[in-house]
């Protein structure tokens, strides 16, 4: 690539073309600051924080959008610049509501910290004290346009992260509002509560409802964890804020693979509705109630219980670890996770989920990522903003209304004839895969990839222990339900004389139990994720379980000494 | 030399940062040697000194057309006037009123609110007329602005301390701070 030397305050820099007079300062460490500019966007220039003084240029320039070319002078803090700088951050305040005192975000806000940079003790304006609506109407998150600086990253992020499209601006110049659709109410939008915009939102305009006011990044008040999301087999990467033992926000890992920020309602939020009440102590049936016990006691009832049958089984979540799915293959012969199978088809190249970004048709078959893999759909959303085409064999309700082609099954032929002609087309298959997609896709083996949407979160991680789907047995001497923290019952469970349950929350399965074994939550516990590539991904643990609560194998692990399996 | 003299008073304020103020602890005993008190609004003295004063401070925001004449004179009668606290330098809380009009601020407060039992509108003639509410420097010329809410005692202390050494106070780092 050519190169261009340019000086920054005096440093002589050889950079590529094509760079950002930002990038190229903050390749070289020189701190320019910003407030509109977000790394997992694109720049727009919209709040002039990062104007610098380019020699020969007329006025100041904006860094975040002015590309470098051959000689540039640049001086990013002259006396100039700094002027221009607190007028700048003069009128962001005096527009709109921007007191800190009332605001969960003081102390977290960037508008704030810029304020506090340049020493900005006073507001030279008049404040017009409109009063702007303060949108409550999501469930998970509000809207405060009163705290808006009109920055447009959550406009930016909904378009270009979730590509969704939900945000857009309405009027102009100080009139200007962030708004949804054509201006109803977020909650009556089409926006899916992925929540990216909130976690781009740089002032407390966009406030998550559950993590506001419960601590702040300020004076250390949160910690942060890395995770991995188990909500669905994606396996986002998340950063988990905790305090005091609680989880505080989920957040996507902008560095983490396959979602690069991104996640859904079910992985940002949903973990936060969880209110049923936790099993922290074993309890073993006896004359007909249950009772708590110690683990001695519960691992031998149990033990003995398993021993005495002559046919047993395992059911398990797919959320359980890959740990947790070796120890459980060891104890039983026989097991199986709750969710769905998704049939493996026997032709055609492997995919990731990155293949999608670059595909120009996208072919959806058998499969609903709109309902279960949202990160996917969201994927798939962006890849069509960039010119591919979407084709949709069977029902994917979110998905649909953006396909050139939605068919049944019958019809197959129809979609894959079309994206045939394709040069690098994506099959995104699932459970709901038919004979006649089976039959159509093959005609694309050899030139597409294709990923299998299975179902549960760690699917992959189970398969590769030998654990696949539940075989539906009727009936058996002995179950081992293992529920762990998973939000959904399992479905009918086989008739067992003796059953002991593995789980986290007290539940309708708990009453059938004859031996109940605590679990850790998906903050608990630590081990390995599968994600549906093939990923394989090592978490920690973000909280410390409730004491006498083991990790996910440990009672597995005891069982398999009890019964003489290594 | 004498001490320097220097008043307070309070405007549409909670009183947080006159406690503040009190928080300099068993400092203000030092301070005391350098500075005399004539008058604040805990204190028997409210008016500053017609004589006029070193060190004039102001908390709270305008709201009323009494704080327009208490920041009139306090900036007649002092050499630096401070705006201590967000509302005297931003108008801060107090100004969430604004948002309203009047007349349903008034209601709200007098005749709607949870405690009141057949309440009624002040209207006599005697008492000061509301305002919109504003920062003290839309009224009178200030000299230094000291926001938080309230400004910390190290702060503020920091900053009496500057002015007895003859230096304008300037806040940055953890001097500076808005909550």
């Amino acid at each position: 690539m050519a190169m261009v030397h340019i000086t920054i305050n005096g440093r002589e820099l050889t950079v590529d073309a094509g760079l950002t007079v930002l990038q190229a300062a903050q390749q070289a460490g020189i701190d320019i600051p910003t407030l509109c500019h977000h790394p997992a966007l694109p720049d727009i220039g919209a709040c002039r924080m990062c104007l610098v003084e380019v020699a020969k240029q007329r006025a100041l320039q904006p860094a975040c959008t002015f590309p470098v070319s051959e000689g540039m002078d640049v001086q990013t803090e002259s006396p100039k610049v700094v002027a221009a700088r607190k007028f700048v951050l003069e009128l962001l305040f005096s527009e709109r509501n921007h007191y800190c005192m009332f605001c969960q975000m003081s102390g977290d806000c960037e508008l704030q910290s810029l304020a506090y940079r340049y020493g900005l003790d006073h507001w030279t304006y008049e404040r017009p004290h409109e009063p702007l609506p303060v949108d409550g109407s999501r469930r998970y998150f509000m809207l405060d346009h009163n705290r808006c600086i009109l920055c447009r990253r959550c406009v930016r992020a909904c378009e270009e992260i979730s590509a969704n499209h939900t945000l857009g601006e309405r009027l102009r110049g100080a009139k200007t509002m962030v708004s949804a659709d054509l201006d109803v109410p977020f909650g009556q939008s089409s926006c899916v509560s992925c929540g990216t915009c909130l976690q781009v939102c740089p002032t407390g305009a966009l406030i998550e409802r559950y993590s506001a006011y419960r601590g702040r990044d300020a004076n250390h008040e949160l910690q942060h964890t890395p995770s991995v999301c188990a909500a669905c087999p994606v396996g986002c990467g998340i950063d988990v804020a905790h305090r005091a033992n609680h989880v505080v926000r989920i957040s996507g890992d902008w560095e983490a693979e396959p979602n690069h920020g991104l996640l859904c309602v079910a992985g940002r939020f949903e973990p936060f509705d969880e209110v049923r009440e936790r099993v922290t102590r074993p309890m073993v049936r006896r004359n007909g109630a249950l009772v708590e016990t110690d683990w001695e006691a519960a691992l031998t009832a149990a033990a003995e219980g398993l021993k005495k049958a002559r046919s047993k089984a395992a059911i398990a979540t797919g959320r359980a670890t890959n740990e947790a799915f070796h120890a459980l293959a060891t104890v039983f012969e026989t097991a199986g996770i709750w969710e769905r199978p998704v049939p493996k088809l026997e032709y055609g190249e492997a995919g990731t989920l990155a293949d999608i970004h670059s595909a120009d048709a996208i072919v959806v078959a058998g499969a609903a990522p709109g309902a279960r893999q949202r990160v996917v759909a969201y994927r798939i959303r962006k890849a069509l903003d960039h010119g591919a085409r979407l084709f949709v064999i069977g029902n994917d309700e979110y998905l649909e209304p953006h396909a050139s082609l939605v068919v049944a099954d019958g019809e197959a032929e129809r979609a894959v004839e079309v994206a045939a002609g394709a040069a690098s087309p994506v099959v995104l298959y699932g459970a709901d895969l038919g004979p006649g997609a089976r039959q159509a896709l093959r005609r694309l083996a050899g030139k597409a990839r294709f990923v299998r949407l299975v179902e549960g979160a760690n699917a992959m991680g189970a398969a590769a222990e030998g654990v696949g789907a539940w075989n539906g047995m009727a009936e058996v001497d002995a179950l081992y339900v293992l529920a762990g923290d998973d939000p959904q019952e399992p479905p009918a469970l086989p008739k067992a004389g003796f059953t002991v349950v593995q789980t986290a929350f007290k539940s309708a399965l708990v009453q059938q139990a004859d031996v109940v074994l605590p679990s850790p939550t998906w903050a608990e516990r630590q081990g390995h994720l599968t994600n549906l590539e093939g990923r394989v991904r090592p978490f920690d643990a973000v909280l410390s379980a409730p004491e006498g609560v083991p990790a996910e194998w440990q009672p597995l692990v005891s069982l398999a000494e009890r019964l003489g399996k290594k | 030399m004498g001490k320097v003299l220097v008043a307070t008073d309070w405007l549409a304020a909670c009183a947080g940062c006159h406690m503040s103020l009190l928080d300099i602890d068993e400092r203000i005993v030092g301070l005391l040697e350098h500075i005399q008190l004539t008058s604040t609004p805990i204190t028997d003295l409210k008016h500053p000194p017609k004589e006029g004063v070193t060190v004039g401070i102001l908390t709270g925001a305008v709201n009323n057309t009494t704080h327009i004449e208490v920041a009139k004179q306090m900036r007649e009668r002092c050499k630096v006037l401070i705006a201590l606290g967000d509302c005297a330098v931003f108008g801060g809380i107090v100004t969430m009123r604004n948002q309203f009009s009047m007349q349903d601020a008034l209601r709200r407060a007098y005749i709607e609110s949870e405690s009141t039992v057949d309440g009624k509108i002040p209207s006599s003639p005697e008492l000061c007329r509301p305002l919109r509410a504003r920062a003290v420097d839309q009224v009178v010329k200030v000299d230094v602005y000291l926001p938080g809410c309230p400004p910390s005692a190290d702060t503020i202390y920091y900053v009496l301390s500057e002015l007895l050494a003859g230096r304008v106070p300037e806040l940055k780092g953890e001097h500076l701070r808005y909550d």
